[in-house]
């Protein structure tokens, strides 16, 4: 039970929506984390039950349907996966809740620790239960940077190409080819109202703005 | 909406009849890069006011933006016309930094001036629909006229119903062959002219005189 009210002792499993928008039996906006600890007993379930009941009367009332369903079997690695669509968060994160378990798991007494672990995908219980190593996070942004960095040595900047593509796209009077090449389609140039007063390094143009009264004036 | 446009077209037919007569007509001189409009604008400037109106170069894409020199007073038969010479830069359809690397360039600096060549043209394009009264399409005679874009530009101009005159330019080199230039575009008288030399220049003058006066 990792999450539980703190006005009626009612407790819900990791990743749940039923608090997010308040206790459902009391109301309550105030809930406290208790994180799983790093025990892998498996008979931590009944453990759980059992020294939880005292907590609060309302405890064990979790009704199985509400609970988040666990991590589908048939995706891999569900670790990976989520580090691959955040890094930056989840390289920023991780360090912080395995610091909140660590401080939790010294204040709470080892029943507290033990957690109902059928309900919680491996992501977060590894994340919780154990400190990332420098290494993996070092890995992690490591393997992120080269899928979003462009090839070329020359444009440092991520997803250049893609910003390229996209431009060239909307904007076809000048075909950017690669930097210093380009191709212009002089109707278009000539039939466009706006004035292309600067390209810039990364594809981006400046344009002066059409209709826009006084500007010629010098 | 259309009744704040109508009365904006109004104002200005007006305005522009009040000032037409004062207003020197603004000349673009036009053509592809290298063909020598920075020479002959130059060669305008000096003849009749003393000054040059930018550098000039073998190296294409010399000139990136468009220089305006005004209030330019060319005196023929007694009359005088005041015009504003508008040098543009050379416009291609394609510009490519590795062709500067053969003029002794770093790979940064030709890369920029291909930048700078690109926003040239797109200023050149620019100016070409808002802004000139008149063109001078200078072509290099000792180069094949038919190219798509001095076709493009010239349908353009004609398009516009500017007043344009064709010279053909760098008759001092063995090249030259004026006579390709006038077939290329017979609907267009073309006067042959070396800018560099100031071969033929009273005829230029006088053309201009007739054409933009």
């Amino acid at each position: 039970m990792p999450h539980q009210c703190t006005t009626c002792g009612r407790t819900f499993p990791d990743g749940s929506k039923e608090m997010l928008s308040g206790c459902p039996d009391c109301g309550g906006n105030k809930f406290q984390f208790k994180p799983a600890g790093a025990t892998e007993d498996p008979s931590a379930d009944e453990a759980d039950q059992a020294s939880g009941s005292p907590a609060g009367p309302s405890g064990s009332a979790v009704d199985p349907s509400d609970r988040t369903p666990p991590a589908p079997a048939d995706e891999p690695a569900p670790d990976e996966s989520a580090a691959d669509r955040r890094p930056s968060e989840s390289a920023d994160e991780t360090p912080n809740e395995a610091a909140a378990s660590a401080d939790s798991a010294s204040e709470a007494d080892g029943t507290e620790q033990i957690a109902d672990r059928s309900d919680e995908d491996t992501a977060q219980a590894s994340a919780r239960s154990e400190v990332v190593s420098p290494d993996e996070l070092d890995r992690a942004s490591r393997d992120v940077e080269p899928a979003d960095a462009p090839p070329a040595e020359e444009e440092p900047q991520p997803g250049i190409d893609a910003l390229r593509d996209e431009l060239n796209d909307q904007f076809e009077s000048i075909r950017i080819v690669s930097p210093g090449q380009y191709e212009l389609n002089l109707m278009e140039l000539y039939d466009r109202q706006e004035y292309i007063i600067s390209l810039q390094e990364d594809g981006r143009y400046v344009i002066e703005m059409p209709d826009a009264w006084g500007i010629q004036d010098e | 909406m259309g009744l704040l446009t109508n009365l904006r077209d109004s104002i200005s037919r007006v305005t522009d009849g009040l000032f037409a007569a004062d207003e020197p007509k603004r000349i673009g001189i036009y053509g592809p890069p290298n063909a020598g409009k920075t020479t002959l604008a130059n060669r305008i400037a000096r003849d009749w006011t003393g000054d040059a109106v930018g550098p000039e170069s073998h190296i294409p894409h010399e000139t990136r933006r468009a220089r305006r020199k005004e209030n330019v007073e060319i005196e023929r038969n007694g009359r005088t016309v005041t015009i504003d010479i508008v040098d543009t830069p050379g416009v291609t359809t394609k510009v490519d930094y590795k062709e500067f690397l053969d003029h002794d360039m770093e790979k940064d600096d030709a890369v920029r001036r291909s930048r700078e060549a690109t926003e040239g043209v797109a200023e050149a394009m620019h100016w070409l629909r808002e802004d000139v009264d008149g063109v001078i399409y200078v072509l290099d005679s000792t180069t094949d006229p038919f190219t798509q874009v001095n076709t493009m530009l010239i349908g353009i101009i004609e398009s516009q119903d500017l007043p344009a005159l064709i010279l053909a330019n760098k008759t001092d080199l063995p090249g030259s062959d004026v006579q390709q230039i006038a077939n290329a575009f017979p609907q267009h008288e073309t006067i042959p002219l070396s800018a560099l030399e100031g071969d033929n220049m009273d005829e230029v003058y006088t053309k201009i005189a007739e054409y933009f006066g």
